[in-house]
Parts: structure tokens; sequence; C-alpha cells
């Protein structure tokens, strides 16, 4: 890096600051994971509405078997999580790097409680019998919601490894920061589909 | 504390809280739902495009990225957006 | 030829003939590819008709006419003596995540899950459906039986491939020295999420989740057959940019004998 000291930067690129025009937040390959992620689950989308206009009665009584309550709860968790978040990368981007600690720990407590809040309306729900052979809705919403708790698990995995590089490193990788930051983000946006999608359409 | 409570990203948070709730609001219809409604979708659906545009631009930082990030994201959002109405709406 | 005159003198390189390519076994190995899907393309789809997957609703009758019909019996016979060469073409995957910078644990995974994968992918289904052509005189029950392990062990078995395509794409992505693109790594990852959608197979037995399903199957194969296309493509590039000097064949030592 050729900036110096003496230069009047107010935020000097050596954190790798990549908010520059042109260039896209966070490492480029995470972009062409995530717009394939957003097609993928976009055509899984599109594919549930159209079956349900073919059987929009069975869908709208299976609907009453959601718990709205749980929806609701998950989608402010997953909110205020992705909140936390985007305030943590601002404050390791400004070399604020024990506060960005702090406040990313907040977003993976946060985002912890998700896979609790899955299993505390799973698993009632599998006890009743109500299984993913019952019926086409309930394929859809057990797969659907199934592979993005899978997304769920794989980005606390990958906060944890956000904290720790906030932890260990003296000048914070920035790069990485916000790479796992956008995959948080996705993970939170294609939850608020899933829940207009599965609970709240009519 | 305050810093936090002047962020715009705090701001973007609180609308999304706030449509959520109403989002869940118009969901449980006046009475009870769980009636075919196409008003209810409708509003649903336009409520859920609007929030992921939300956390596309200002969560994701889309609104500073390069303009093909933003034609495409905006692009697929319109398109699943429009293809999630026009199925949504149209059966029997 | 020593490594010494190689590295001190590259012309020598550009005047071999292609026989005496140092990469020749590489090459092989990939060209071996086109050929092998190819062959498996044509023993399932036009000689078969095993593909596209009929439905798992079908009449009896139909069933009965599908599993006794001769064809399949040759199809047998070439998918026999052909199998072995998907081992030949995984081993263009191998050769080059030896290179990179993880643990050998990712090699040994890919590998065991790639054998998996064929053997209850590829020669399931086709012995099961080259039994009824075998004996003509079977019950049309055990007939119904065979059909259906064939299709569920076919289609089921893209289940098999999570693990074998998640071992390339976490190697991928976690590989320091760059042998093949990061984007690459997670193309791996978001082609190996649809497959988890073909578990469905087992519990569906019509609409979109069934073995014939617009997403158990139909989806799948748009996103799998360009992203395979593509990885070959990378393979391709990594094995002609792979210096000489990291390839490991043991060298020739002269004068070696018999302890």
């Amino acid at each position: 890096m050729a900036i110096t000291t003496a230069d009047a930067e107010p935020l000097p690129d050596t954190n790798g600051n990549t908010t520059a025009p042109g260039l896209v937040p966070g490492e480029a390959s995470m972009w062409f994971f995530i717009l394939g992620d957003l097609l993928i689950f976009g055509v899984y989308f599109v594919c549930y509405m159209v079956y349900r206009g073919e059987h929009a009665g069975l869908f709208l009584q299976s609907q009453r078997h959601l718990d709205q309550g749980i929806g609701m709860s998950n989608t402010v968790v997953l909110l205020t999580s992705s909140l936390f978040v985007a305030l943590g990368t601002e404050a390791a981007r400004a070399g604020k790097a024990a506060r960005a600690t702090r406040l990313v720990g907040i977003a993976f407590a946060c985002g912890a409680v998700f896979p609790i809040l899955k299993l505390v309306e799973w698993l009632p729900k599998l006890g009743a019998g109500i299984t993913p052979g019952e019926n086409l809705f309930f394929m859809f919403y057990y797969l659907m919601t199934g592979l993005h708790l899978v997304h769920v698990l794989l980005g606390l995995v990958i906060l944890g490894f956000v904290l720790r590089s906030l932890r260990s490193a003296s000048t914070p990788n920035m790069k990485f920061i916000e790479t796992g930051g956008i995959y948080w983000h996705m993970v939170d946006l294609l939850w608020l589909l899933l829940f207009a999608l599965f609970y709240l359409i009519r | 504390m305050n810093a936090y409570l002047r962020n715009p990203l705090t701001y973007v948070w609180a609308l999304l809280t706030v449509v959520t709730v109403i989002s869940w609001w118009i969901s449980q219809g006046a009475d009870g739902g769980f009636q075919t409604n196409r008003m209810v979708t409708l509003g649903v659906l336009m409520i859920a495009a609007l929030k992921v545009h939300l956390v596309m631009r200002y969560f994701m930082e889309v609104r500073r990225a390069p303009t093909w990030l933003k034609r495409t994201t905006f692009g697929w959002l319109m398109l699943l957006f429009c293809l999630l109405c026009g199925f949504g709406l149209a059966y029997a | 030829m020593s490594e010494s005159i190689l590295a001190a003198n590259p012309a020598t390189r550009e005047g071999r003939p292609w026989y005496r390519n140092r990469k020749l076994d590489q090459y092989i190995c990939f060209w071996s590819v086109p050929f092998f899907y190819n062959l498996f393309g044509l023993v399932f789809v036009p000689l078969s008709w095993m593909m596209p997957p009929r439905s798992p609703t079908s009449d009896i009758a139909d069933v009965i006419a599908f599993m006794q019909s001769p064809n399949l019996l040759i199809a047998c016979t070439i998918l026999t003596l052909a199998i072995g060469l998907s081992a030949v073409g995984n081993a263009c995957y191998m050769v080059q995540m030896r290179r990179m910078s993880v643990s050998p644990v990712f090699l040994f995974a890919f590998m065991a899950g790639a054998i998996v994968g064929a053997v209850v992918g590829a020669l399931f289904p086709m012995f099961c459906f080259g039994l009824g052509a075998f004996r003509s005189g079977y019950d049309p029950e055990i007939l119904q039986m065979m059909y259906d392990f064939g299709y569920l062990s076919f289609i089921g078995s893209l289940g098999c491939f999570v693990l074998n395509w998640g071992m390339l794409g976490l190697a991928i992505l976690l590989d320091k020295n760059n042998i093949l693109p990061k984007w690459l790594g997670y193309y791996v990852i978001w082609q190996l999420m649809t497959e988890f959608f073909v578990a469905t197979v087992w519990i569906a037995h019509d609409g979109p989740f069934a073995w014939d399903g617009l997403l158990a199957f139909w989806f799948n194969m748009v996103i799998y057959v360009p992203w395979q296309i593509i990885v070959y493509v990378c393979i391709f590039r990594a094995i002609r940019n792979q210096p000489e000097n990291e390839l490991r064949n043991a060298r020739f030592k002269p004068g070696a004998t018999y302890a």
C-alpha cells in the first residue's frame, strides 16, 4: 500500500476497505455463490407457488398447523442478528475491533436462537405425526425450511470464524468479515421470503 | 449507544421489524384468516419484496456496489415478485 | 530425460512429440470422460429408454413390457464393461486434489463417495432392469419390485454424491494453492444443494418430488449437466497449468535392481 500516515484519508485502505467504487462488498466469488443460491431458491419459491395454485385448499388447510408466533419470532431474531452483523462490519471498518467483536458476538447469540426455535417448532409437529410425507405442502415446508436451516448452521460457523478473526488479528481482515456478513444477510433475506410464503399468504 | 440509535442501519432495522408485524397483522385478517384472500397475498408479497430490497440495499451494501450488481439483484427480486404474484393470485 | 535439464532448458519441452508428453496419463484420463458420458447417455436413453425416468405410478402392463425389452441385456453388457471408466474419469479430479494444500482426508472421502455413487447409481439399476429380460416368466409383482428398486437406486443415489461433491467443494475453498478457481468451489456447493431434494423420492409417489418429478429430477438435471461440463473444463485447465516438476510419478533410477 502506498498510502502513508501523512495522507488525509479518513479511512486508510490498509485494512482492505472495499467500498471503493467498482468493487463488490466482500469476495467476488461469494457473490457468485449468493446469486446462484438466490436463483435456486427463486425456482423453488416459484414452484411452490405453482403447486399452491393447483392445491389451494390443501395448502391453506395445512398452513393452519404452522405456528405463526414462532415464525414471527424467528423473523425478528434473524433481522436483529443481521443488524448487529452490519453494525459490527461498520465498527471493524472504522478500526474498532473490540466493539466489532462485541457486536458480532451479539449477532451470533441471536442467530443461535433460530435453530432452537426451529426445533421447538418441528419436534411437536413430527411427534404429532405431521411428517414430510403428510402432503405436498409439508414436503415443501420441511424441505425448504430444512435447506434454509442448513444455511443458518453454516452461517453460524462462518460467524464463529469472523469472531475468531476479529479477536486474533491486530488489523481485521475486512474482506473476510464483509464476506461472512453478506452471507449472513442472504440467510436472513431467504427467511423473509420463506416466512411470507409458508406462514402469511392466504 | 446514541451513535447506534442515530445509525441509518438501525432505522432500517426498525422499519423491517414494523413491516413484519404489519404483514402478520394483515395475514390474521378480519375473521381469523385461513380463507383464500388475494388482497392478503398481494399485501404480504409486497411487504416481503420491500423487506428483501432493504436487506439487500442496506445490510448487504448493494447500494454502494457497482451498477451491474445493483441491477442483477433488483432484477432478480422483480422477476421473482412478478412470478410469485402471477402464480399466487391466478389460482382458480 | 532428467528434471534438471527440463528446468534449465524449457525449449526441450516444446520439441517433444505428444506421446512423450509427461502429462499424457492425465490427458488420457481426461479424454475418457466425454467418451464415457456419451456412452452412458446412449445406453440409458436411446438404447434402453430407462431415462428419462418412467412414472412410479405406471400401469403394471407397461412395467412388464419395459422390464422384458431385450435391449436391456445389451445395455447391461455395455455398462458392465464400461463402468470402470468412471474410475478413470474420477482420477482426473483426484490427481488435482492431491496438489491442494488440504488434508488427504478430502481425497480419500471423495474417492470412496465416487465409488459408492457409481455402483449404486449405475450398476444396481441396470442389473435390476436386466433381470426381467434375462428370464421371461418372473411374476409381475417381482418385476414391479425390481422396477421400483432400479429407479430408487438410480435417482436415490444422487444423495450419495452429496458427500463426494461436498468434499471436492470444500477442498477447493480451503486450498491455498489455487489449483481450481474459488468460484468453482461455491458452484459445487450450490449444485450439491439441489441433490438434497432427491431424498424425497423415498416418500413421494407422484408430484414434483417423485423420482420423475420436476424438483427431484428435472431441475437437478438442468443444474447438473452444465455444471459437470464446467467442472471438467476447469479440470482441463488445471492439468494444462500444472508445472511439470509437480508431477508426482516416481523418478526412474538407473541401475535399480531387485534386492
